[in-house]
């Protein structure tokens, strides 16, 4: 298993610039904006407000990237049910709250039932398709409405309302307001970004699920039961989709229609961030956040309307720099 | 004259004839539904060329139709143009439309270049939002003559004849040969010749333009009204099921995925399921999952299947 | 036209010539489509899925109330026939779902139908067939100004234009140096609310000093309502859809604002939403909004004769709706009173009555009182006026967290 480990560990190496698929111009650039906003804010309080508003944002898009990451690094598909799985647990866990669960218990219960769902998803239709990509992206198409229709059917197109995670309360430093909600927010995500960090790099769990990911010949080889580290590989990626339900949530209210405007953003940071990077899907939400309400804020032309396209936009210029991604790693073809 | 080739000759043929006949069996409305299965049809046929001939997976041809779409609308409302004028506009435009878009997406490939189409799909319709005084914005643009049942149906089926023909000419020849060349192998297609930039953004014009076509049609099917809620999301994603189910890089099944995709929401809101409209979206989503289960490949996969049995001698040509 | 479609032309002259012959021979009268001696049906499309789906208790509401009315002997003996299809709001489902009714369901109208730009798809095609299209769920005043092209449509409620209006005037002469900032939808129904507002404002115009719209597609307006903060706003105006408006209300307390007045348009203003703007943290009192229905919340209401009605009908006949129209969802009376309308006009359109006199008696109503719409609001139609409602009330929300809203001042007229 330490032999795996370190070949494991030369292999990503080889197929990586610098520890990460992190490159030194990625690394200068994204510190010069963290400056640029640091000073901006410290210059004028709007542009702080509009800032922190944006990383509050930028978490919602990120929490969901985090999912669509898991995925893509476990099986190589984009899901595009994501957000609908996601919308689906979170109504399960309102049903909790319906049924008197408090707030944080039907949080982790329905956490807990989104692993089970995702797993389920993975083994009954995803696995006897994983094949053909086409195949897989229609099955999640097809998903996408089955999740749509069944949830209306159980609940409604009304606006329903779930108690507050976080609180209300507002704190202030200067004329800057942040709010607990979106403090709550960030953190849950940076603590999940960690604790998958964890995961992959310091337990067995972990490296056998990059393995299979990785090289799924080798590692089956070796005992590691390829079909079932992409089912929990799922299972992972739909909790991550739940708590980006759930934090999704307090903004948007609970109606089917949700997570799909959250989903269409998850993407552009997902790719923005390398769609094998979970820091990088981080930083590309945080990033696409910030940047958007800021164009909003001091670029006139740059109206509603234009939000979607802006996104895509950005997304469209980093690939063409950095085709795999801020943090993507270059695959090396093969004939 | 291969014994396919002939077989080949006798579906269309009859298939035209099916086509010929059909307008005095139906009545107004079934017309407008057959002649939805012919637009969907050039839709398909347009995508599967992308995608199915040389492997770049496009998941943005309701931007391409959107273009189509307004092309139409905006001619006819400002200019008066003849509708059937108009078509042949909507090929133009939308044809260079998808070279320009064909430059960029050669950088990219696989899901990123997915992920680059989907975004397209969604930002081109925000775009009417934006120049709402010119393009209609969210109250739609409305073409200054609407086309009768009839007339659709037999333009869109025209139509529909025509650009299979073209894709056929286009597909056997040497095109045909360097997109097929592409999809096995970039690497090896390079290698023995092929430009990879020309072929590949041709692709995507071809493709384009036969959507641009399709949403024309699409746009005069809908009242000759255009509108940015038309070309949702979904739109792209029901022409790529569409792709699915008739089955990439055959032309065999365009018709079936093509009827699948067109008739299935109708056929889904009349099943008495779990309660109204609900019932729709369920039954819906069941079907296309359950038929990518069984037929990953497709249709054109089944007939493949079917063909390789044994007992059934074929002579195979690539295609 | 090729020569498959000349023989087809041929051929349908043919048929007309000897439709019109039989029709000579035995004379009588025809009757229009979707009439029986003993039924008449309607339809209508609706977006029971997808982003307007809340929607959907309208229909819910109406066809509750036509089961009333056909349990009661229905219309001059006949039961209504009403169908509810999902268009999902676009336009690309609306076309053939309304091709359906008119063509193979063969409806006597299209009624209620739901939303701006799916109606404005099809007004041509209905308008050309000569099918009325009724009572139609939007606030845009197309409908009512474009009676001379499109005779056989109109709609019925208010419009958003007037209501903008009402707005502009009540800040014009109770505030009238306080500086206005507006958020407002980026499409025609946002921007047609904005353009009341300052026709209503006058001369007071420029008081508006930052209108930032938002995208249907944003998750929040975050960035909108700091803006309008930033821009020295006093004045929050809020022309959204729900979820917007919620939380819209819930930035600006978040942010640390406290404007002095906040206006939310009518259809954001359903109890449920205050309610839940409240929940999470917004400061809700003395939030003002119009309302032209009766409030099924509203203590001082629990007696008139619209509420009583709309609690036993929906207890009876759509009992899902009970709670909502409990907590005071205004959909409910909406498509209660959109229905007693239509059926209003069926009763006066004669004992055989056909498509034409159907518009006639919805066209010239006369001070004609629908029991749920909100008390001396009285429904006037003619060859020139086609807007039915023309009145909306000003009420204002007191309690905070568990209130309501309380009604003020005069009826405003001439709403449009």
């Amino acid at each position: 298993m330490v032999e795996i480990a370190r070949r494991i560990r030369i292999r990503e190496r080889r197929t990586r610039n610098i520890g990460g698929g992190v490159s030194i111009p990625v690394v200068l650039f994204l510190v010069a904006a963290a400056i640029f906003l640091l000073v901006g804010s410290l210059v004028s309080p709007i542009f702080a407000q509009q800032t922190v508003a944006g990383l509050a944002q930028g978490a919602i898009f990120a929490s969901l990237a985090l999912s669509l990451v898991l995925i893509y690094r476990a099986t190589e598909v984009i899901n595009f049910a994501q957000g609908e799985m996601a919308m689906a647990t979170t109504y399960f866990a309102y049903q909790l709250t319906l049924w008197h669960l408090s707030y944080w218990a039907a949080f982790f219960l329905a956490l807990l039932t989104a692993f089970v769902f995702g797993a389920v998803v993975q083994v009954a239709l995803i696995r006897p398709v994983q094949h053909s990509v086409i195949a897989v992206v229609i099955v999640t198409v097809g998903l996408f409405v089955l999740i749509d229709g069944l949830v209306t059917w159980k609940w409604g197109a009304d606006l329903k309302f779930m108690p507050a995670p976080f609180g209300n309360q507002v704190y202030h430093i200067g004329s800057v307001a942040f709010s607990r909600q979106d403090l709550g927010t960030l953190l849950v995500t940076i603590v999940s970004v960690l604790l998958l960090w964890v995961l992959f790099k310091f337990t067995k769990l972990g490296l056998a699920m990059r393995a299979a990911a990785l090289r799924p010949a080798s590692a089956a080889l070796v005992g590691v039961r390829v079909n079932r580290m992409l089912a929990i590989g799922w299972g992972l990626a739909a909790v991550l989709g739940a708590v980006a339900g759930l934090m999704t949530e307090p903004t948007v209210f609970l109606q089917p229609t949700m997570m799909q405007a959250v989903l269409l953003y998850a993407f552009a940071a997902a790719v923005l961030g390398g769609l094998e990077s979970p820091a990088g899907a981080v930083i590309g939400g945080l990033a696409l956040g910030v940047f958007l309400n800021l164009i909003g804020q001091y670029v006139g032309f740059a109206t509603s309307e234009l939000r979607l396209p802006i996104a895509f936009g950005v997304l469209l210029i980093v690939l063409l720099i950095k085709p795999h991604g801020l943090f993507g790693r270059r695959q090396v073809r093969r004939v | 004259m291969t014994r396919r080739f002939l077989v080949a000759v006798c579906v269309f043929l009859i298939a035209a004839g099916v086509v010929v006949l059909l307008p005095f069996q139906l009545d107004g409305y079934h017309e407008g539904l057959a002649a939805k299965v012919a637009i969907f049809f050039i839709a398909v046929l347009g995508l599967n060329i992308l995608t199915g001939y040389t492997g770049q997976i496009s998941i943005g041809h309701g931007a391409f139709m959107a273009i189509g779409g307004y092309t139409t609308a905006v001619m006819s409302h400002y200019h008066h143009t003849n509708l059937l004028l108009t078509l042949p506009l909507a090929f133009a435009i939308s044809f260079a439309f998808g070279l320009i878009v064909g430059i960029p997406a050669l950088r990219f490939s696989g899901v990123y270049l997915a992920l680059v189409t989907f975004a397209l799909a969604v930002s081109v319709p925000q775009f009417a939002l934006k120049f709402s005084k010119f393009l209609g914005g969210s109250n739609g643009i409305q073409t200054s003559t609407t086309p009768t049942h009839l007339w659709l149906y037999v333009v869109s089926w025209t139509c529909a004849g025509i650009l299979l023909l073209v894709a056929w000419l286009v597909l056997r020849g040497r095109t045909g040969r360097a997109f097929r060349s592409i999809r096995d192998s970039e690497i090896a297609a390079a290698a023995s010749g092929v430009t990879l930039p020309i072929y590949k953004t041709l692709a995507f014009g071809i493709s384009a333009a036969f959507a641009g076509v399709a949403g024309s049609l699409f746009v005069l099917a809908t009242n000759g009204f255009a509108q940015p809620n038309e070309f949702g999301v979904f739109l792209s994603l029901e022409i790529l099921v569409g792709a699915a189910v008739a089955g990439l890089g055959s032309l065999w099944g365009v018709l079936i995925g093509a009827i699948f995709i067109a008739l299935l929401p109708t056929v889904s809101s009349s099943v008495p399921l779990i309660g109204s409209a609900h019932g729709q979206d369920v039954v819906f989503g069941l079907i296309v999952i359950a038929v990518m289960l069984i037929l990953p490949t497709g249709f054109a996969g089944l007939l493949q299947r079917l063909r390789s049995l044994p007992g059934i001698r074929t002579v195979e040509k690539e295609g | 036209m090729g020569m498959k479609g000349r023989v087809l032309a041929a051929f349908a002259g043919v048929l007309v010539v000897a439709a019109v012959a039989a029709t000579a021979a035995f004379g009588g009268h025809r009757a229009d489509p979707g009439v029986t001696s003993t039924s008449i049906t309607i339809g209508g499309t609706f977006p029971l899925t997808g982003p307007a789906s809340l929607y959907k208790t309208i229909p819910a509401a109406e066809k509750a109330y036509f089961d009333y009315v056909n349990d009661h002997g229905g219309v001059n003996g006949r039961k209504i026939n009403f169908d509810i299809l999902d268009d999902g709001y676009n336009p690309a489902q609306t076309v053939p779902l309304t091709q359906q009714l008119v063509e193979q369901t063969k409806v006597f109208a299209v009624f209620g139908s739901l939303g701006t730009a799916p109606n404005l798809s099809i007004w041509g095609y209905l308008n050309q067939n000569k099918v009325p299209q009724v009572l139609i769920a939007t606030g845009d005043s197309y409908w009512g100004f474009s009676y001379k092209k499109y005779p056989w449509t109109i709609g019925w409620q208010p419009d958003y234009p007037g209501e903008g209006k009402i707005y502009g005037k009540y800040l014009a002469s109770t505030m009238p140096t306080a500086k206005i900032g507006v958020l407002y939808q980026n499409d025609a129904f946002g921007k047609n609310y904005y353009a009341g507002l300052r026709v209503g404002l006058g001369a007071k115009k420029g008081n508006v000093v930052s209108a930032q719209s938002y995208d249907p597609t944003q998750t929040n307006v975050t960035q909108q309502i700091l803006a309008l903060k930033a821009a020295g706003a006093d004045v929050l105006v809020i022309f959204a859809i729900p979820t917007q408006a919620i939380t819209a209300l819930v930035t600006a307390t978040k942010v640390g604002w406290t404007p002095s007045a906040t206006i939310v348009g009518n259809v954001s203003a359903n109890r449920l939403f205050l309610l839940a703007a409240a929940a999470n943290g917004a400061n809700v009192n003395g939030v003002i909004s119009t309302a032209y229905t009766v409030s099924s919340t509203d203590p001082s209401q629990a007696n008139l004769p619209g509420v009583k009605l709309a609690k036993a009908i929906i207890g009876q006949y759509a009992p899902s709706l009970n709670t909502s129209l409990a907590q005071g969802d205004g959909n409910v009376i909406y498509g209660l009173g959109a229905a007693w309308t239509f059926v209003y006009a069926l009763q006066h359109a004669g004992k055989n009555p056909t498509r034409a006199s159907f518009m006639a008696a919805l066209k010239s109503m006369h001070n004609v009182v629908d029991p749920f719409t909100y008390p001396g609001i009285k429904m006037n139609t003619s060859a020139t006026d086609n807007f039915p409602i023309e009145q909306d009330i000003l009420m204002k929300w007191a309690g905070g967290a568990s209130g309501d809203w309380t009604f003020f001042g005069q009826l405003y007229n001439g709403v449009r």
